[in-house]
């Protein structure tokens, strides 16, 4: 075995990108009747590949590569790091590393990928869909590990470009809309996301006044992660790192995390993107993509700018509330399973929002774990939907009646999903929102309510949809005999072991969250006494 | 880095300049070749014919009507290959002045000048490529009219090129206004010949027209506004105006003069409001023509936007800003979010690109804007911050003029080849191009993402540059002045701007995108697309250049950096 495993992460992210260019140019080149034939190839190859990614990344989990205990790592402790010069004018480097709040979203983008193949597997969609998706994943890869914020923010761009693809040539009816407003939403908020970077760049004291290993020649300063995270930290002990503009740059970061989290009222692109998607895109956008929001949000302005995050802390509790307590109100009086299932992500991510408000490290553990069980539940309640819309051809909820009697697989998957998203004890999501009620009573007392009603509210648009879609056959509202003249079909083999695995996973972890939980909770405490002096 | 003092026309001075020594040279061939023939002369009152080779039926080695491409491609390659081994190996300047006098300068040849003349060569050489192509020659054989015609206007075409390329050259060696202004009208006359070169379509000529009208009355705006400045200091060498300008008073005249210079060269960048022209200029002319507008024409322009308001205006005397800045940040916002709103309109590509042109001129303006910025405190520490970040500015925007070739030249190339099917007169045009040639599909794609931004693309790297120097100024300079409420210099407005900007531009050219995956082809065109080989070997260097450069842009951003470093002490009186 290798003795240095550093380099590993880098392997695991050029890797796949690699490949899906190489299988992508090769389908460019050959001509349309060899394209046909290489799509089944290609299906295989990406699944091998992101295969391989995700025992990988299992073998880093248990420590059998690189033999990292995963439990007890500290805040701004990175393991696995790689640093390579880019653009040294800049201070640019290429620099990545894991630690106990990227490891987690890595693991689960190595995980989503063979599910999102195997869940779509016999959907026709010619030779370039895997390889795109095999390019998501790896540029998804790239916003999690990389920890220099100019490499961090060129990932963070290319995540739309295979995603703005997926959307547009296998999406829904209105596709195209879908894709670009979907793509111009997050870019516009980027750009003031990258303003707020560089402004920060420069606000920060230069390599006369501070040792700096990776200062830029010409600008003297360096977008590397961790230089950065030392320097606001000595000056946040004494004071307020630069205290004239850190309200204004903390705020330009957020917009950017705000709108791709999605918060309300910046969640408009949201529904759109996920109801036009096709399925793997949805399974990808909704279980990895919007954690990029919330993992940003950790990593940069939280990190960096903890005092703004005191004087926003209500500010933010706001929005998280909002999203929750709209996006649960609306799922009610959704007829569109996947809208309602896109709104219901809305509401969820409110209670990430919310465990970050809460200043508490047991809410961030809350919301370290939600990014994790809600990019497994969700993804699983998005290839229901697929299936849902591969074999009945349509997304309305009163479309098909009765699924528990003609299409019990279908039925199953789609309750044990619901149930899960639901906060249901003993699944993984029930840890995350229990968790998190603890924080939010800790700080805010009795407003707790509030998520408390949504909550309920959560339960109620689930059971109702649950009940018109899967049991309502009574004597009025007959299940349907057959579809199109034929008997109508229950899920396939494919489909089956990609909600069998997911269903495991969420129940591995509804039972053992410890697994996942002691390396967010010990991570989230170092961080808090860090930032905040152990208050 | 030292400097040499030349004679003109002296010994030296042509071994010093031997590119454009060539393109001269070339110059001079193209006009030659094609005429070669075997004319003879008849000695009077006699019967005997004498050989002089001039005219008549031409020999079969240069009766080929393609020889005239080929000679020029062979000519403006040469010529780049050896300003990028002037670029790259040399860092001493040399100093033309006249004859017995050496105070009198007359050109210089600089990394800045250097840089430029490269990106003007490496511009106008795809150019010519894709133009070998664009511009086919019809079968002599066939002797109709048509095709004489076609055939004969090779040579032309050819010799604009290199007259424009020599134009440009002048304007980046000068170190006197008239002498710039004579190569910028030298560079302009045969653009816009070559605008209206597509004679046969109506829109050719109008749009030649239009440009020609409108470019001449900004030329004579300029020259009015130099020859006031002419009248103010009594010269218009650059050093001796850049001095004059230091000791300036409460004076009307040089700002008028300032003003009316700015009209003839916004006109050249095609900044609002100087820019109606550009579209129609841009669609009727053909594509590869564009292009050049688009790249190589608006450096030229920006050329003499930074001599006049970076290197003579200096703003020492004037409390550390410089007298235009309200001015050109003003102009900057108007021509960004003009270019940016109209783009949003327009339904033909080329006219999309070419308000995009004028949206990328309203991105540099805001760059000049805080290069003309200083610190005003005027402690130490503070002054040398302010020096870095001016250097990054111009180094950015050398930069951006660079990469702009890559791309913007780029897509005028993809139009281009399909041009040589039909003229591009709207979005039909690119319709479905994913299905006719996915790799060309996906190369339009590339470059429009890079044009609006998208990292780790080139365009997302020069974007960033100028967000960088502007943002770099604006902190360096924020005891000054504060920007709604918060504290940095209000030129950080102009980041926000380019900002809002960048998120408006990113409609439009994904648009382009849709187009090409989503729709269908029309029915004029289908099947595959022309070979257009050269077409396609030219697109293929802009895409290697506008990914290259994005990934690792370090080499040339070293070399923009060191011709910036050459324009910071004058710009300082250092």
């Amino acid at each position: 075995m290798l003795d240095d495993f550093d380099v590993i992460t880098l392997i695991l992210l050029l890797f796949p990108f690699l490949m899906s260019i190489v299988m992508l140019t090769i389908t460019g080149m050959v001509s349309e009747s060899s394209r046909r034939k290489l799509a089944p190839v290609w299906r295989m190859v990406s699944l091998g590949v992101s295969m391989a990614l995700f025992i990988v990344a299992s073998m880093m989990f248990t420590g059998q590569i690189g033999g990292v205990d995963w439990t007890g790592i500290g805040f701004n402790e990175y393991k696995f790091v790689y640093q390579y010069e880019w653009i040294s004018s800049l201070g640019i480097t290429w620099q990545v590393g894991l630690d106990a709040l990227s490891f987690p979203m890595v693991w689960l983008t190595t995980f989503l990928l063979p599910v999102t193949i195997i869940a779509t597997w016999d959907e026709k969609k010619g030779a370039v869909y895997h390889p795109l998706i095999l390019m998501m994943g790896a540029t998804l890869l790239g916003v999690f590990v990389s920890l220099d914020l100019f490499m961090f923010y060129i990932f963070w761009e290319l995540t739309l470009i295979p995603m703005f693809f997926l959307i547009l040539k296998w999406g829904g009816k209105d596709r195209k809309y879908a894709s670009q407003k979907f793509f111009i939403y997050t870019f516009t908020a980027s750009v003031i996301m990258l303003l707020g970077l560089i402004t920060m760049y420069f606000s920060m004291p230069s390599n006369t006044e501070i040792a700096m290993d990776n200062a830029g020649e010409y600008t003297g300063r360096t977008f590397d992660l961790l230089e950065i995270t030392s320097i606001a930290q000595s000056a946040n002990a004494g004071g307020v790192w630069l205290e004239n503009l850190h309200l204004i740059i903390f705020a330009m970061l957020m917009i950017g995390f705000l709108v791709k989290l999605p918060a309300a009222p910046f969640h408009t692109w949201l529904p759109d993107a996920h109801v036009q998607a096709p399925t793997g895109g949805s399974m990808l956008l909704a279980g990895v993509m919007l954690k990029m929001g919330a993992y940003g949000m950790f990593r940069i302005p939280a990190t960096l700018f903890p005092h703004a995050l005191e004087h926003f802390q209500f500010v933010l509790m706001l929005f998280g509330f909002v999203s929750l307590v709209y996006g649960a109100i609306v799922c009610l009086g959704q007829t569109n399973l996947k809208k309602m299932v896109a709104y219901s992500s809305v509401s969820h991510m409110g209670v990430i929002l919310l465990g970050i408000a809460s200043m508490q490290p047991i809410g961030w553990a809350a919301a370290l774990f939600m990014m994790f069980a809600h990019g497994i539940i969700s993804p699983m309640l998005f290839a229901v939907c697929g299936a849902f819309k591969h074999h009945y051809h349509s997304m309305e909820i009163g479309a098909m009646r009765g699924m528990a009697k003609h299409s019990p697989w279908l039925a199953t998957s789609m309750m044990f999903g619901w149930m899960a998203s639901l906060g249901l004890p003993l699944l993984a999501g029930f840890v995350a929102e229990f968790l998190l009620l603890i924080a939010y009573w800790h700080e805010f007392g009795w407003w707790i309510l509030g998520p408390g009603l949504a909550l309920a509210i959560t339960a109620a648009y689930y059971l109702w949809s649950m009940q018109r879609t899967i049991f309502e056959g009574g004597e009025e509202t007959q299940p349907p005999k057959e579809m199109e003249g034929k008997p109508i079909p229950d899920i396939s083999d494919m489909e089956k072991v990609a909600m069998l695995i997911l269903a495991g996973f969420t129940i591995l972890f509804g039972i053992f969250p410890a697994i996942a939980l002691d390396m967010m909770s010990d991570w989230t405490v170092t961080m808090f006494e860090t930032l905040f002096g152990g208050a | 880095m030292t400097q040499r003092l030349v004679e003109a026309f002296d010994a030296n001075f042509f071994s010093l300049f031997t590119a454009e020594v060539t393109l001269f040279i070339g110059l001079i061939l193209l006009i030659l070749i094609p005429n070669l023939g075997k004319g003879t002369f008849r000695l009077p009152g006699t019967q005997v014919r004498i050989p002089w080779f001039l005219g008549g039926q031409r020999f079969e080695w240069n009766a080929n009507p393609r020889l005239p491409s080929l000679i020029a491609l062979l000519i403006m390659v040469s010529a780049t290959i050896q300003m990028g081994m002037r670029v790259f190996t040399e860092s001493d300047s040399i100093l033309v002045h006249a004859t017995g006098d050496a105070s009198v300068r007359i050109l210089s040849a600089n990394p800045f000048s250097n840089l430029m003349e490269f990106f003007f060569f490496l511009a106008l050489t795809l150019v010519i490529m894709a133009s070998i192509n664009r511009l086919d020659v019809k079968d002599p054989k066939d002797k109709s009219i048509s095709t004489l015609y076609n055939n004969r206007r090779q040579a032309d075409f050819y010799i604009l090129i290199l007259t424009c390329a020599l134009g440009m050259s002048i304007v980046a060696l000068a170190e006197n206004l008239f002498v710039l202004f004579v190569g910028l009208e030298l560079a302009s006359f045969s653009t816009y010949i070559l605008v209206a070169f597509n004679k046969e379509s109506k829109e050719g000529s109008e749009s030649g027209m239009k440009y020609f009208i409108v470019g001449s009355a900004a030329s004579g705006v300029g020259l009015y506004g130099l020859s006031l400045l002419y009248l103010w200091s009594g010269s218009l060498q650059i050093d001796i105006l850049a001095e004059a300008w230091a000791g300036i008073e409460q004076e009307t005249l040089p700002y008028v003069a300032l003003g009316l210079v700015l009209v003839g060269f916004g006109f050249k960048i095609s900044a609002a409001p100087f820019h109606f022209a550009a579209p129609d200029a841009y669609a009727g002319a053909p594509s590869t023509i564009s292009g050049l507008l688009a790249t190589a024409s608006k450096a030229m322009g920006m050329i003499g936007i930074i001599k006049i308001l970076l290197v003579i205006t200096q703003p020492e005397a004037l409390e550390g800003s410089a007298i235009w800045l309200w001015t050109i940040a003003l102009l900057s916002v108007i021509t960004m979010f003009w270019g940016n709103l109209a783009a949003l309109g327009s339904d033909n590509p080329k006219r999309m690109l070419a308000y995009s042109s004028v949206a990328h001129a309203g991105y540099m303006l805001a760059a000049i804007t805080a290069a003309g910025l200083w610190n005003i405190s005027g402690d130490a520490s503070a002054q040398d911050d302010a020096i870095q970040a001016s250097r990054t500015v111009l180094a950015a925007i050398l930069f951006h003029l660079g990469v702009l070739i890559a791309f913007k030249l780029g897509a005028f190339l993809v139009l281009s080849l399909l041009e040589m099917e039909s003229n591009v007169k709207s979005s039909d045009a690119i319709a479905g191009l994913a299905k006719r040639s996915p790799m060309l599909a996906v190369a339009m794609f590339i470059f429009m993402l890079s044009l609006a931004g998208v990292p780790p693309l080139s365009g997302f790297l020069s974007k960033l540059l100028v967000l960088l120097g502007i943002i770099k100024v604006a902190i360096a300079n924020s005891a000054s002045s504060s920007f709604l409420g918060i504290d940095v210099h209000w030129v950080w407005g102009l980041a926000l701007a380019m900002g809002v900007n960048s998120a408006i531009s990113v409609y439009y050219y994904l648009r382009v995108g849709v187009v090409m995956f989503f729709h269908e082809p029309v029915e004029s065109r289908q099947g595959p697309l022309p070979r257009g080989s050269m077409i396609r070997i030219s697109i293929a260097i802009c895409v290697i250049l506008t990914v290259g450069l994005g990934v690792s842009g370090e080499f040339l951003l070293d070399v923009c950096r060191s011709a910036a470093d050459y324009l910071m002490p004058m710009m300082r009186g250092l």
